[in-house]
């Protein structure tokens, strides 16, 4: 009996220990987020096992993005380049804005399907998707701010230690936690629910004109702007003359090789119908500008792409017929998706965003 | 090391079970033991990085002139050391994904302290830089945090080594010269590897201390001649990069092992 009673008791101080040894990390209970591949896309290049998507995770990462103090004067958050509405690209910015009245470079590129992009920035110097947000953020002219300052703004504040906590089991802010979630929020962004999606899922069918410019989009344009994606993520001289003032060489830059001169990386053509000014420095303010430039106006160089030695022949037809099939590839319920929006938005209103409404009715 | 416990923990309810009660006792002190043996059985190598400028010790208020007759002071002086190997004569012992920065302003940075099983230390291998796979996995955390400034942002890659400060010879705003010299891709890499043999074979069993000297001169006169009248700055991976990282190269030496 008393056997028992002895054996008993040191169980239950066993379990007791053990259950008080674990209970600090009773709290941290993530919740996965299944990343979805649409049918018929490749694999996703970004490595989900290094950074699996929580929804605690993806919920700090939104918090960031939308975030102003993140930037020296708290007045730039990703989002203030990065706006929903124009598929987070800069809303009819040929540049965006920055920190202390300065203009950026180049023109902010959409966010969306970078799960499948290897290389990032228009000249691919930046490698890995987590790495991409200390460019901006640590940038004169973009958010202006240094990543120490950051850190300390974040510590200062419960409710981002709480949801540190949350997403990473404890309250401890570092710069690598801090840009995971940040793509955790971001690698969830995918585009491909557009008309040109649900055709190729057979739920839907195109109109005579956009049917015609998918033909003619399919000789001219894919070589280039590859499906599903519409962009084979190359990097290629388009035939644009150099800017004078600001004298970007693209691509060289990055990798000192002559042969790179003025190129940059090829853009997607999904949700292009919200994300003009187009061209790395945002020079074209509309389609039928690019357009003119590729049958008129490519420069040839050394360096210009061999597919564009002699432009692209385009009549007003197809440039119709084309404009009609870009149009397709505008996702509206991407633009639309309360999960990508500010926090808190789901409770602030029922309501679709009244821009862009016109988007529903294409 | 929690696991660990838990485990001993369990396997002695199992015991008591048998045993009763009374070898509890013995065996919760066998394991005390074993955990009081793990940490004697730890023995230390140090290695001291000393930072100078020929045979003075670096400071960041003293003059230095450098073998073409230039005269600087040293404002910033920090490295990456990375992928450390100790030999005696038989073994070798690695150090995978330990990464140091050693920053002249931080004495305690200085100081590396690692186990070692090996007897007899007769040289020491290591990487001045962080390796190109560590520049190539996305964010990483502590030494190698982009926070530690030692990373570019716009052009993804380590700053292996940082040397900044003035000089009446540097034609720039006052008169600063500074070389980020970082760069992994074929043809631009600047990450060096360091082989030290010590002077004599030194005995661990009891810690060891290695001093390695790092001489800053050997920036501007080693494989190559740098001029900071002409070359006062380096801010991106390339063939100026490479040649200051050939230069670097030259610069450690053991000052003393026992």
């Amino acid at each position: 009996m008393k056997l028992t009673k002895t054996i008993l008791l040191l169980f239950v101080l066993v379990v007791g220990a053990v259950s008080w040894i674990k209970s600090g990390d009773k709290k941290y209970k993530t919740h996965l987020l299944q990343f979805t591949i649409p049918q018929g896309w490749p694999q996703p290049v970004y490595d989900f096992k290094q950074n699996p998507v929580t929804q605690e995770g993806f919920d700090l990462g939104r918090k960031l993005f939308y975030d102003g103090r993140l930037s020296k004067d708290e007045n730039f958050p990703c989002a203030s380049c990065h706006q929903q509405y124009a598929a987070f690209a800069t809303y009819d910015h040929n540049l965006s804005h920055g920190f202390n009245n300065s203009f950026t470079k180049r023109n902010a590129p959409p966010l969306f399907n970078l799960a499948w992009q290897k290389e990032f920035m228009w000249d691919g110097g930046v490698n890995h998707l987590d790495l991409q947000p200390l460019a901006p953020m640590t940038d004169s002219n973009e958010m202006g701010e240094n990543l120490d300052s950051i850190l300390l703004k974040l510590k200062a504040d419960t409710a981002y230690r709480r949801m540190f906590k949350a997403a990473f089991g404890d309250d401890n802010i570092t710069t690598q936690r801090m840009t995971r979630a940040l793509s955790q929020f971001i690698v969830m962004m995918v585009s491909a629910n557009s008309k040109y999606d649900r055709v190729m899922r057979g739920e839907d069918s195109f109109n005579l004109p956009q049917r015609l410019g998918y033909d003619i989009f399919k000789r001219k344009c894919e070589s280039c702007h590859t499906e599903p994606l519409f962009t084979d993520f190359s990097y290629r001289n388009a035939g644009l003359m150099i800017d004078d003032y600001l004298k970007d060489v693209g691509r060289m830059k990055i990798t000192h090789d002559a042969n790179d001169s003025l190129k940059f990386k090829v853009p997607s053509l999904r949700n292009a119908q919200v994300t003009f000014p187009y061209g790395h420095d945002g020079r074209f303010y509309s389609l039928l500008q690019v357009m003119d430039h590729y049958r008129r106006d490519v420069v040839s160089g050394p360096t210009t792409d061999s597919l564009l030695k002699h432009g692209i022949p385009l009549s007003n037809f197809e440039i119709g017929q084309l404009m009609a099939f870009i149009y397709t590839l505008t996702d509206s319920s991407f633009l639309n998706d309360p999960r990508f929006a500010p926090p808190g938005y789901e409770n602030r209103t029922q309501q679709k965003p009244l821009e862009h409404q016109h988007i529903y009715k294409q | 090391m929690r696991l660990h416990y838990i485990f001993i923990q369990l396997s002695n309810v199992a015991m008591i079970k048998r045993e009763v009660g009374k070898d509890f006792t013995f065996y919760f002190i066998c394991f005390l033991l074993l955990m009081i043996g793990n940490n004697i059985n730890a023995q230390k190598i140090s290695i001291h990085f000393q930072n100078k400028a020929g045979d003075k010790i670096l400071q960041a208020d003293s003059n230095y002139q450098n073998a073409l007759g230039e005269t600087f002071t040293v404002r910033n002086f920090k490295y990456y050391i990375s992928n450390i190997v100790f030999y005696d004569s038989v073994k070798t012992q690695t150090y995978p994904d330990q990464y140091f920065l050693i920053d002249n302003a931080d004495s305690a940075s200085q100081q590396i302290e690692l186990n070692t099983s090996l007897k007899n230390v007769t040289a020491i291998k290591f990487l001045l830089g962080v390796d190109s796979f560590k520049n190539v996995s996305g964010i990483q955390t502590g030494a190698l945090d982009p926070a530690k400034g030692m990373f570019w942002t716009w052009n993804t890659g380590y700053v292996m080594a940082k040397l900044e400060g003035n000089s009446p010879s540097a034609n720039m705003p006052q008169h600063a010269f500074s070389y980020h010299v970082g760069g992994y891709k074929q043809n631009e890499k600047t990450a060096k590897e360091i082989i030290l043999q010590l002077p004599q074979k030194i005995n661990c069993t009891n810690n060891c201390v290695i001093t390695i000297q790092a001489d800053i001169l050997k920036w501007f006169n080693s494989a190559h001649e740098i001029k900071i009248a002409t070359t006062p700055f380096c801010h991106e991976p390339g063939k100026l990069a490479t040649i200051l990282a050939d230069n670097y190269s030259n610069m450690f030496s053991i000052e003393s092992a026992k």
